[in-house]
């Protein structure tokens, strides 16, 4: 393959490699799954799950504009 | 003998020595499957014999003979020739648009087109299944049960895997080219059909070889959306096991008859199944 | 001169065929994965029920055993074939005479049919008649049952998946292979590098792609085997694969709705796990030189 970027607009991140709006959004989307999961198992009858999707969308929104 | 003469025959020794070896482990899985086939449902039981005895053809005529069989045996070439041609021609055509046009967000569809091979397929049945029964109905006519649904079901899992091997097989293919049959007056249908389709035959014909051996080996999808016309020999092969208490004979018998159209195929396209699956490892 | 709207004309055919037969599935597991539907439960058809399903996923020890079990299945298979893979295919590049013959006879393994293969493997380890369980017997004094013992069945997977796939992985390795220029191998041996100097620094980085992508598509596959290990084992202990565990969850037990939260978490894991491959096949790391 010798397309070392994609065409859509990458920007200058702090992730490891290039990525494009879509990336971005399925990283957050990664992310948020992610948390959700580990939160279920560790921490749920302590603290609730909306705390899991807040912590999350905070993460992707960080990550949708700056990674 | 000079020395170099006496290493290279030590070479040649060595290698054959490993590849006899490396035979052997091949085969034997087959070979047993073989001697099962030839014996009868008593001599199977006592000491295991790995030589073959007597040859010894029943179970081979009690499954060719087999009307069911005959059938699924169609069905099943029916199924997989027609998936691998469909197969060939959409994949050409999107790896084609793939690899020449700017669209948006090429690099995503081309990673999200394989994640259509990822999902595990039980769960996925029962949605296929709904689907197959009731939302393609016309009239007395579903997909359920019929040759076309399992055709266009098993793009599902082979149209992705195609692109992937022809993404590479099309990106080494000049540009340079396609302009020029442009410039002389090509169109679309000229660039593909007297430039890229001769360049790309080894990569197609691996494509339509690989799409023809997992549609004809598939089992899952064709077990649970097909029940009595379109069954395919794949599923003959569980019911075996399943239904008459395992008569292990005639289920050798059959497995070994599957494996002979497989077989002459990759046998005759051998060469082309080496030079067409570089993924890419082509770079000018 | 290339219209984009020609190229998405082009790709339309592939895109409405997966979107029918596998975007429109993936939606209804979705929904279904929120949903509690038990055939034998009291309430009637679907009921939403938010996370739970998730909720006992995350504490079913047999799911987590499963992709445990999973993971260990696919480094072991894969890691072997890859190693091996690439060694026959090596032997393959020198030209000998009866080369294309080993090739076609390796190549063999491959065009079985999966449910062909577990039949074959449980007609050599099947206790009674099997020559294996027999002459481990006989000759090493080993007690192999591979419905009793888990490591037995898993191994007996492994080896059989290496058997049936092996041959994929040599022959994209033998396209790499013979795909790699002279010059820069022969410059490298001028230069005074050993084979294994060659191999590392030549040889290897020119077959990353290939090699990636192999490993790709294996991961890939091997997640998502059914039947050949059903047909070898019929889901015993030691087989009970992400894909079986699903299996058995969706049609004995008809547990609809947690089968599909399973799948999607296993498919969620794929994902993952392949795009990270994705990022390393496509280069797109930063600050490396291409």
């Amino acid at each position: 393959m010798d397309n070392t970027k994609p065409e859509s607009k990458t920007t200058e991140g702090f992730l490891p490699f290039y990525t494009n709006a879509f990336d971005r959004v399925f990283i957050s989307v990664v992310i948020l799954i992610g948390i959700h999961l580990l939160w279920l198992r560790f921490m749920e009858p302590a603290l609730p799950i909306e705390l899991a999707t807040i912590l999350s969308l905070v993460i992707g929104f960080f990550v949708v504009r700056r990674g | 003998m000079s020395r170099t003469q006496r290493q290279r025959a030590w070479g040649y020794f060595g290698a054959y020595a490993f590849w006899i070896f490396m035979t052997l482990l091949t085969l034997i899985p087959i070979w047993w499957m073989l001697v099962v086939s030839m014996r009868t449902r008593v001599e199977l039981f006592g000491r295991p014999n790995l030589m073959l005895s007597r040859i010894y053809l029943e179970n081979y005529s009690n499954v060719l003979t087999d009307s069911t069989f005959q059938r699924y045996m169609t069905n099943s070439l029916v199924v997989s020739t027609a998936n691998a041609l469909l197969v060939m021609i959409l994949a050409l055509l999107a790896t084609y648009a793939l690899s020449r046009y700017k669209l948006a967000g090429r690099d995503n569809i081309f990673f999200w087109l394989i994640t259509n091979r990822m999902a595990p397929p039980a769960a996925f049945l029962l949605p296929l299944y709904i689907m197959f029964t009731r939302t393609f109905r016309i009239g007395n006519w579903t997909l359920f049960d019929t040759q076309l649904g399992l055709i266009l079901l098993y793009c599902v899992f082979n149209l992705p895997f195609a692109i992937w091997l022809l993404k590479g097989v099309v990106d080494g293919i000049p540009i340079e080219l396609d302009d020029a049959a442009m410039i002389d007056g090509a169109g679309l249908w000229g660039v593909l059909r007297h430039v890229i389709i001769p360049l790309a035959a080894p990569g197609l014909a691996v494509t339509g070889i690989l799409s023809w051996i997992f549609a004809w080996n598939e089992y899952l999808f064709a077990a649970n959306l097909t029940s009595v016309v379109a069954r395919t020999i794949t599923t003959a092969l569980a019911e075996f096991v399943t239904v008459t208490g395992t008569n292990w004979g005639e289920l050798a018998a059959m497995s070994m008859v599957t494996l002979v159209p497989s077989a002459i195929i990759v046998i005759f396209a051998q060469r082309y199944i080496v030079m067409g699956l570089t993924f890419g490892a082509v770079k000018e | 001169m290339r219209n984009p709207r020609v190229g998405w004309a082009l790709l339309s055919p592939t895109l409405v065929i997966l979107l029918i037969f596998g975007f429109a599935p993936f939606l209804y597991v979705l929904f279904v994965g929120f949903n509690q539907w038990n055939v034998f439960s009291a309430a009637d058809g679907l009921v939403f029920n938010g996370l739970d399903n998730f909720r006992r996923l995350v504490f079913d020890d047999d799911f987590l055993h499963s992709v445990g079990l999973t993971a260990r299945f696919a480094i072991f298979a894969i890691g072997s074939e890859v190693v091996l893979g690439f060694v026959l295919a090596q032997m393959l590049t020198r030209d000998f005479p009866g080369r294309s013959l080993f090739r076609i006879i390796h190549t063999f393994p491959l065009m079985v049919a999966p449910i062909a293969v577990g039949a074959i493997w449980r007609l050599l380890v099947i206790p009674g008649f099997g020559p294996v369980p027999f002459f481990l017997d006989r000759w090493l004094d080993l007690t192999y049952q591979i419905g009793t013992y888990p490591d037995q069945a898993l191994m007996t997977s492994v080896l059989m998946d290496i058997w049936h796939w092996t041959p994929f992985v040599t022959l994209t390795m033998l396209a790499g292979l013979s795909s790699i220029p002279r010059e820069p191998v022969e410059q490298a041996k001028v230069d005074g590098a050993n084979r294994l100097q060659v191999f590392w620094y030549v040889t290897l980085p020119f077959l990353r792609p290939v090699l990636l992508t192999t490993i790709f598509i294996r991961i890939m596959d091997a997640i998502r085997t059914v039947d050949e290990v059903w047909m070898l084992a019929g889901g015993g202990p030691g087989t009970r694969f992400t894909g079986i565990y699903i299996w058995r969850v969706v049609f004995p037990r008809t547990d609809y709705g947690y089968g599909s939260s399973i799948s999607l978490i296993t498919l969620y894991l794929t994902i993952v796990l392949c795009w990270l491959l994705f990022i390393a096949i496509s280069g797109r790391r930063k600050g490396e030189v291409e």
